[in-house]
Parts: C-alpha cells; sequence; structure tokens
C-alpha cells in the first residue's frame, strides 16, 4: 500500500485531460495538485484520494466536452450508442440477464482481486521488505526432515558481526505461557499471551510506526516496555500511557518478570503483517533476567533453536554468497552437537514477503499462528474467472440466439450500404456498453458485499485496490478483453446474414452455430457441477471429521487454564481435591497441553541402541488421573498410580509409538524402557499402553506419543474436567471460587475442549463457505441464462407449438419438446463431471490422513441439485408457452 | 446579460477576489469563501463560477506565477474589472435600500 510518492491519481488526469479544454487544465491540475497535498498534510492520504476524484469528477461536469469523439465520425458512433441503449432498454429481460450476470460475476471478480492482494500484500509494507529475511532452519535427523522457522541466540548478532552483507538483524522470541500484566494504578489485571522479547533494532528493521515515543530510545531502559495502541486503551483508557508503570507477573521461573514502564506506544499492527503482538520487550532483559541468560553463557548462545531471526542485507548482496557463509558459520559453531546428535542442518533465507503466503510444514513455525496459502488464493482466482467466464458466456448464448429478432435490421443496414465492417463495430458498441454498465455496477456490488467476504475469512478487509491505477489497468484489460469475447462471435454471425435472406418471405437462415451454443451451455453446467460437488465433499469430509470418534472423550470436558506459577505435589493434590469436591465435577487433570495444540517431538532410543537408531515420539505432560478424565482405552498395562513421582519417569503409551519403536504387541512394550539421548540417567519405563488415539485435527495421521507423569512442575497449563452440563454455572462459581483462593493473583479464564478442537477445521469451514458462496453464484448465473435462453426458444417456437396443439399435443409433450434438449446437454455434463471430480477430489483429500471415501453420492446428489435448479427454471417458461392458448399464437402474422 | 443581478455565490465569489487583490486564483478563492462562509464548498463550483464571472465581463484574468508545491504549474489570477465593481455596489445598494424599509418594530428581533 506504500506508494513511492504521493502521486495524484493518474488516471483521474487522463480521464480530465481527454474532456476538458486544453488552455483550461494548466490550471486546474495545478489547483487540484495544490489542494491535494494540503489534504494529505491534514486529512491522510485516502481522504485525498476520494476527494482529488471526487473534485476531477466535479470539474469534468463543469468543463467536460467530449473530445473523444470530436474528430471522427461522431455521428455514427452515437448513433450506435443509441440504438444499442435503445435495444437494451426495449429487451428488458434480456438486458437485465446479461447485465445481471456480468454484475455478478465482475464483483465476485473483483472481491477476490481485493483478497488476492491482501493476501500478496502481507508484510510488503515494510520498506525494505526486498531486502529483509527470515532465517530457516532445516533438519535432518535419522532421515526425517524438519523445518524450523527458527534458529539459535548467536546466528544472528555473529552473522553480522562476519559476514559484511548482513546489515542489520532482530531476534524475537515469545514470552511463554501467559503472562498476568496490570496496570497497578488501575489495580487491573489481564492474562496476555503475546508477549514478544525482540533486539533493540526492531523497530528499525521493521515499519511499525511509534504513536508516542521515538524509534532509537524506546528501548533505553531496562524496564522499558512498548505497548500497541489497542493495549493502550486497555490498559489506561483515555490517559496518556507514556511513561506509565505495567507490572508482568508470570510463572517464577525464566522469564523477565517485573515492573515496566511504559515507553512507547505503536499504532495498531496491520492485519497483513505475519508478526501479531501486543507487547514488546527488549532482548536484554530475557538474557538478564530470564532462564536463557545461561544460553550465553553456556553455549555462546549455539545450542537452543528458540529464537527467530531476521535479518536486512545489503542491496547488492549475493544470496548464494550468504547462504553459503551463513552455513559454514553454523558448521563452525554447531558442528558438535549436529555430530553428537546425528543431525544433518542448513540455514537458508526466506524472503519475509514469502512469509505469509508460502508456508512449509515447519516443525517449529517461528511463533507465527496463522499462516495463509497461497494455492488457495490461486484457486480462487480461477474459479472467480470461471464465474465471470459463465456470465460472458450468457451473454454470447443470447445475442446469438435472439440474433433473428435482429436480422431485419442487419438486412436493412446492409440494402442501405452499410460495410460489414461498420456492423460489426455496431454490434461490439453494444457488447461494450453491457461489459461497461456490469463494470461499473460490480464496483458497487463489490463494496456493498465485502462485509459477507469479510466474514467468511475472518479478516476485516477493504477495498483498496481501487485506488492503484495498476488495478485499473488490470481492471479495463478485464473489460475489454470480455467485451471482445463477448461481443465478436455474435457481431461476426450477425453482419454475415445475406440481405435478401432476411427480407425475404422465407426467413431459413438458422440463428448462430447452435452447437457452439450446445457446448457453452454444456461448459457452463459443468463448471456448476464442479462447484456444487466440490461445496459437498469439503461439507461431507468436515462433518466426518467433527463426528469421528477420537479415542479421547473430549465431550463435555470443560478446561480452565492453570495458574502462572510452580506447583508442588501437595498444592496440585490439595487444589484438584478442593475443585473435584461440587457434585457435578466426576475428575480433574492437569496437562502441559490439549487436544488440538502442541506436537512437539523427543528423539528417543531403547537401551543398547545408540542415537541414530533413536526415533521421534511427542511427549505429554499430564498429571496422575488425566487418562481416566479423557477415557482413554488401555490395551495393556494399566494407568499412573498415587505412588508414582516424577522421578520414577513412567510412561503411557499409544500403539503407534508400539509400531514405532518395534515393540511388537502391546503386551510385550510393558516394562520396557526408552531413553533420551543426553539424559542417559533418565530412562522411561512403559507401565501402560492406550489405543490410538486423534490428538491433533484428522487431517494428521496418528503419531507415536507418551504420557509423562508430572505430579509437580510449572508445566501445567491447563486443567480439565468432565462435568454434567445441567449445574455448569454453579460448578464454574465453585471452581473460580476455589481458584481464587488458591491463587489470588492469576486470572479465571475457561473454555470448552471441544470448541476449541474444532477451531482446528476453521480454514476447512471458511474454504467450505467460500465455494458454498460460489457455486451458489455460478448456478444462478447459468440458471438465468438458461432461463433467458429458453424463453427466446420459446418465442421463436411459438407457431410450431399453437399447430402441434391444434393437432393435439398434449401439454407434457410440449413441455418435453421445448426442454428434452437442455435435459440432454446437462446430462452431458454430469457425465463429464464424472471423471474431474474423481480426480481434484482424490487429489484435495489426500491432505486429510483420515477421510471419506469419493462414494456415489458425491456425484448423484449435487447432479440432482443441478437437474432440479434447471428444471426448476426451464419449465416455468415452457409450462406457460405450452399451456397458452394455441389461438392466440397462430392468429397473429 | 448586462442588467442580471448577481447570484448570491457569485457574489460571495466576487468579494473574495477583491479582498484577496491580485492572489485570487481557484484554489485561494475557494479557501476565503470557506472562511467566510463558514460552508465547505468544492472546488469544482469555484472554478465553474470564476469562468462564467469572466464570461459576463465581471471578472479578467491572466496565468501567473507557478510553485513547486503545484507541480510547477502555473496559475490563473483573477481581477475584478469595473463592471464587476459596479455589479458588486449595485447589490450593495439594492440590499441597503430594502434594510432600510423594514418597519422599525420587526428591527428588534
Amino acid at each position: 500500500m506504500k506508494q513511492r510518492k504521493n502521486r495524484p491519481p493518474i488516471l483521474a488526469n487522463w480521464l480530465a485531460s481527454k474532456f476538458i479544454n486544453e488552455a483550461l487544465l494548466e490550471e486546474l491540475f495545478g489547483d487540484l495538485k495544490e489542494i491535494y497535498e494540503d489534504r494529505i498534510a491534514t486529512k491522510g492520504k485516502f481522504y485525498a484520494k476520494c476527494m482529488y476524484w471526487v473534485d476531477t469528477f466535479h470539474l469534468l461536469i463543469g468543463f467536460g466536452s467530449p473530445q473523444l469523439f470530436k474528430n471522427k465520425p461522431a455521428i455514427m458512433y452515437e448513433h450506435y450508442l443509441n440504438i444499442a441503449s435503445r435495444n437494451l432498454m426495449k429487451n428488458k429481460w434480456y438486458s437485465l440477464v446479461n447485465i445481471g450476470g456480468l454484475t455478478v460475476g465482475m464483483g465476485v471478480c473483483l472481491l477476490i482481486f481485493q483478497y488476492t492482494y491482501f493476501e500478496l500484500s502481507y508484510d510488503k509494507f515494510h520498506d525494505n521488505f526486498q531486502n529483509t529475511y527470515r532465517i530457516i532452519t532445516d533438519k535432518t535427523q535419522n532421515d526425517v526432515d524438519d523445518v524450523f522457522a527458527s534458529t539459535t541466540y548467536g546466528i544472528g548478532p555473529t552473522g553480522k558481526e562476519t559476514i559484511h552483507e548482513i546489515k542489520e538483524y532482530v531476534r524475537m522470541t515469545p514470552q511463554f505461557g501467559g503472562t498476568i500484566v496490570t496496570n497497578p494504578d488501575k489495580n487491573e489485571s489481564f492474562s496476555e499471551r503475546n508477549i514478544f522479547y525482540v533486539d533493540t533494532t526492531f523497530l528499525q528493521v521493521f515499519n511499525f510506526p511509534l504513536k508516542l515515543g521515538s524509534k532509537e530510545s524506546v528501548f533505553d531502559g531496562m524496564y522499558n516496555i512498548v505497548i500497541t495502541q489497542k493495549m493502550a486503551e486497555k490498559y489506561f483508557g483515555a490517559e496518556n500511557p507514556m511513561g506509565k508503570p505495567l507490572n508482568l507477573s508470570s510463572k517464577g521461573e525464566g522469564l523477565a518478570v517485573g515492573n515496566y514502564i511504559v515507553s512507547g506506544v505503536l499504532e495498531d499492527l496491520p492485519i497483513n503483517s505475519h508478526l501479531q503482538f501486543d507487547f514488546l520487550l527488549s532482548m536484554e532483559n530475557y538474557m538478564k533476567l530470564g532462564w536463557w541468560g545461561q544460553i550465553r553463557e553456556r553455549d555462546n548462545g549455539w545450542k537452543k533453536s528458540r529464537f527467530v531471526t531476521y535479518i536486512t542485507l545489503e542491496e547488492s548482496a549475493n544470496l548464494d554468497l550468504v547462504h553459503k557463509k551463513l552455513n559454514h558459520l553454523t558448521a563452525l559453531y554447531r558442528s558438535e552437537i549436529t555430530a553428537r546428535e546425528n543431525i544433518v542442518e542448513k540455514v537458508r533465507l526466506q524472503p519475509i514477503a514469502d512469509v505469509h503466503l508460502k508456508p512449509e510444514s515447519y516443525m517449529h513455525s517461528g511463533y507465527v499462528t496463522n499462516y495463509g496459502n497461497i494455492k488457495n488464493v490461486e484457486f480462487f482466482l480461477i474459479i472467480a474467472f470461471f464465474i465471470l467466464f459463465i456470465a460472458w458466456v450468457n451473454y454470447i448464448n443470447l445475442s446469438t440466439a435472439r440474433s433473428m429478432h435482429r436480422a431485419k435490421e442487419v438486412g436493412i443496414r446492409k440494402s442501405i450500404g452499410a460495410f460489414r465492417k461498420q456492423l460489426i463495430s455496431q454490434f461490439m458498441m453494444e457488447s461494450i456498453l453491457v461489459n461497461l454498465t456490469a463494470a461499473l455496477l460490480a464496483i458497487g456490488l463489490a463494496f456493498s458485499s465485502l462485509p459477507i467476504l469479510s466474514g467468511i475469512i475472518g479478516k476485516e478487509l477493504e477495498l483498496n485496490i481501487l485506488q492503484i491505477p495498476m488495478f485499473w489497468g488490470w481492471f479495463s484489460m478485464v473489460i475489454i478483453f470480455g467485451s471482445l469475447l463477448s461481443g465478436l462471435y455474435p457481431a461476426f454471425v450477425l453482419s454475415s446474414f445475406k440481405p435478401i435472406s432476411m427480407l425475404g418471405a422465407n426467413k431459413t437462415s438458422r440463428a448462430g452455430n447452435t452447437n457452439l451454443r450446445r457446448g457453452l451451455i454444456v461448459f457452463q453446467f459443468l463448471t456448476s457441477l464442479l462447484l456444487i460437488s466440490g461445496t459437498y465433499l469439503v461439507h461431507k469430509q468436515i462433518t466426518f471429521m467433527k463426528r469421528q470418534d477420537l479415542g479421547l472423550d473430549i465431550e463435555k470436558v470443560m478446561v480452565f487454564n492453570g495458574p502462572e506459577r510452580f506447583l508442588d505435589r501437595s498444592t496440585l493434590e490439595a487444589f484438584t481435591t478442593e475443585v473435584a469436591r461440587h457434585h457435578s465435577i466426576s475428575g480433574v487433570a492437569a496437562s502441559g497441553s490439549l487436544p488440538g495444540d502442541g506436537w512437539s517431538k523427543w528423539n528417543l532410543h531403547k537401551p543398547g541402541e545408540t542415537i541414530t537408531e533413536g526415533q521421534f515420539a511427542t511427549p505429554l505432560g499430564v498429571s496422575l488421573n488425566f487418562p481416566e478424565v479423557y477415557d482413554l482405552e488401555f490395551l495393556a498395562g494399566s494407568s499412573f498410580v498415587q505412588s508414582m513421582s516424577n522421578e520414577d519417569y513412567v510412561v503411557i503409551i499409544n500403539e503407534e509409538a508400539v509400531r514405532t519403536f518395534g515393540f511388537g504387541s502391546p503386551e510385550n512394550a510393558i516394562r520396557k524402557t526408552l531413553i533420551k539421548p543426553g539424559k542417559e540417567t533418565e530412562e522411561y519405563k512403559i507401565i501402560g499402553v492406550v489405543k490410538n488415539f486423534h490428538w491433533l485435527s484428522l487431517r494428521e495421521p496418528y503419531g507415536p506419543c507418551l504420557f509423562v507423569l508430572s505430579v509437580e512442575g510449572a508445566g501445567f497449563s491447563y486443567f480439565s474436567f468432565k462435568t454434567n452440563l445441567s449445574d455448569i454455572q454453579e460448578s464454574l462459581t465453585h471452581i473460580e471460587k476455589t481458584y481464587k483462593s488458591f491463587f489470588p493473583v492469576d486470572v479465571f479464564d475457561y473454555f470448552f475442549l471441544e470448541d476449541e478442537f474444532n477451531r482446528q477445521y476453521q480454514a476447512d469451514l471458511q474454504f467450505g463457505n467460500l465455494f458454498l458462496a460460489f457455486a451458489a453464484l455460478a448456478i444462478f448465473i447459468a440458471c438465468i441464462g438458461l432461463f433467458a435462453l429458453v424463453s427466446f426458444s420459446a418465442t421463436s417456437r411459438i407457431k410450431e407449438i399453437g399447430i402441434r396443439k391444434v393437432l393435439g399435443a398434449s401439454v407434457n409433450n410440449l413441455m418435453m419438446l421445448l426442454s428434452s434438449e437442455y435435459l440432454m446437454l446437462i446430462s452431458i455434463a454430469v457425465v463429464l463431471a464424472i471423471p474431474a471430480i474423481l480426480y481434484w477430489g482424490k487429489a484435495w483429500l489426500e491432505n486429510y490422513a483420515f477421510r471419506i471415501d469419493i462414494e456415489f453420492d458425491l456425484f448423484i446428489i449435487p447432479a440432482l441439485v443441478l437437474v432440479l435448479a434447471s428444471i426448476i427454471t426451464v419449465s416455468y417458461r415452457t409450462y406457460a408457452t405450452a399451456k397458452a392458448n394455441p389461438v392466440d399464437s397462430l392468429r397473429k402474422e | 446579460m448586462k442588467n442580471k443581478g448577481l447570484g448570491e455565490f457569485e457574489e460571495l465569489v466576487l468579494l473574495a477576489v477583491c479582498i484577496l487583490d491580485k492572489e485570487a486564483y481557484g484554489l485561494s478563492v475557494k479557501r476565503e469563501v470557506e472562511k467566510h462562509s463558514g460552508r465547505s464548498i468544492l472546488l469544482g463550483a469555484v472554478h465553474i463560477t470564476l469562468y462564467r464571472l469572466q464570461d459576463k465581463g465581471l471578472l479578467r484574468s491572466e496565468m501567473g506565477g507557478n510553485t513547486e508545491k503545484r507541480g510547477d504549474r502555473r496559475k490563473r489570477l483573477f481581477t475584478i474589472t469595473d463592471a464587476g465593481m459596479r455589479q458588486l455596489r449595485a447589490a450593495q445598494d439594492v440590499r441597503r435600500k430594502m434594510w432600510q424599509l423594514i418597519p422599525q418594530l420587526k428591527l428588534g428581533l
């Protein structure tokens, strides 16, 4: 959205120069430019641009004289324009179908353009985005490839020192877990999760404008904190937050807590930024106050990969060379570690403009929660064009079908001396008029339906492509292309008629090439059918995923957040017992993560094996009665018992883990041990094996995992309990009271696990809903086209029908006669659609480890929907024609 | 043409041109009128009025100085003609006369 200069809209100037007398232009442009500059300074660019347009149009109305047509045979064009608009007015139905269809098609295109533009605009508002990169680490361990969007602490600063192409670096790491932020003046606390530690160069590398405070000095003080505008309002209301205190407290260990002073307020972050945060703290604090201070001392910061590093390069830098140098650096400092753990490691640079749209399957996502997907964007772009194409097809079909009605006009024009070229340009004029009208209406439509799109994709969009000259270029290209595409064929057909055959008594010439028309109708219905099937498939898969038995009971499970502190065994037990005292609560379990989140991996191996033979499994830290609360089904062994403690290192594994580690059968796995490299003294003893369960969405296959018993610690982020829904309010009050008495400073928050789990299907649902909207539009446009076509063929065959009726044909017979052709075309479309649905349906379902089978209903139901829709459309018209009294139709001549 | 009275907006524009004295061009007139009348006016309306007044012979114009801010384009500077001045005075006279005819009682309102 950032442009190089504040230039006024070029297109407006161009338009004005076409219509306004040259002598006036210098002065007018001067004034316009001057007021434009003023407005930018006072009211912002968007306002200035809008007003520039308003003023230009006003001047156009005041001073405009159409110079476009002045030195050309203007009379002729004016005449064409007249005829075209009269024709449109005369056949209101026909015009409505054409313009309406095209409006919807172009409106959808506009919206999708906007959506695409928005998705492509991610992180491009940074001044130097072209030279800014995120460092990605590719690791291969025991033949498993993983992509990490994270790096070590050391690579940034050391890289800047030793590689001269690197101009600047910024590291970022979040405050793990929840943090309680308090405004001591008001004594108000909230639990916050979006707190980043960043290097002091953060605001220089990234363009997040400061509303208050200065870029250079916001991190000068040790206890400085930068907050966003949203947070400023949340904590300070209308007061000026600068210099005010904020207190941060968290689970004791490892994090930089304390009393901070607000040193800067950022404007609210643009939504097209992959970095989304509420608070910024200096990286220094993390090192001095936090856990990870040890990192630097121990390994010079080259061991743990917990930081995301962004770097900016010199403009002239050779990317390959920088890659080589960075890898050299990594090898230098990390070879010992990588060799020990049998890891092959490579780093590479990812342009920040690619971060949002080209995500990979990250093992570590770089603390970004919401990636986009370029495939979806491309896919929707294609669909939008298909819908537009359906609308153009309507125009082609209708104008050729209608050609009989205009045959006389063409005949007369030809006999009084019109050239074919002139006729073609006349019909082209009509198509341009229709397309242009539709385009203007489409802009209005796009404006009014933008909130709907925003609702579906869950992001607040603005129609800001209208401000870009490039867009208008593209848009006029679309209009010109559309006018040519939809106008050329009818123009050639209509102008090719021989005058004698049109004016004579026997009008024998058939209107247009009916095969082409049939082909186009089949195409329309094929497209609609594919869209309906797609919608149906997506919704069926989502329903399947939601209904599938997870192997874990998450229904009626409620979760509340754990306190931000270390819990020793006695406190934990006292607390859970107290919570469970309420009659409607059957059991309370604490855990580090919940179904639906967290999927880290440990490399484990059996005793006697070496690290190179290790396998990956997911560790889940849980309290004693977690298996009972979640109804895990034991295949062998038994659950945790009261006498066990953290130091016993007992685990329960799942079937998949039995398979991965090669224990043979669940029974065999019991009492076996697993070793985590580097901690050889801690052997994990397997005491039970449970059936496979879905910890994550059904997109993912079952993974090997182990429940690690934890009876005390700081990692209890969540407490889950089962409740019967009738007493929910009462039990919540009870829990909150207990919570407050145990942990008075923590903030109590709760949710239903099932809702949270299903949130994983949010993206699929959005996809399905967009699909549904597209399918509905496609069918709608295709059907109104069909309706108009049937109407025309019915009116042109009205005499034939009259005679047939007189000779004894029934209404049913006649309806069949009129609609059988279209029904046949639809059947062809259905047959053609089957292989396409099979192919694409399969390809899409490949994304899901657990998926539905493609069954017969996937073809039948969409086909039925389509057939039903078109029968309703067709029969409405044919019935009226067939019912009509033959006397009326035969009497007219 | 001659004896047609001035419209209200025309009168405001003419007055603004007089006030600005050799510095009157589209944008400055717009600002001046906005300042005194307190309403917001479209630039185009000012331009159209200025040209209409010129056609009526009440204003004359010449191209004048350019500034960086205008993208190096010159301004068209308007000045009032004698006819223009006469018209303004006439308008003023009409008003004054009519004001005087309002009965004293009502003036107190």
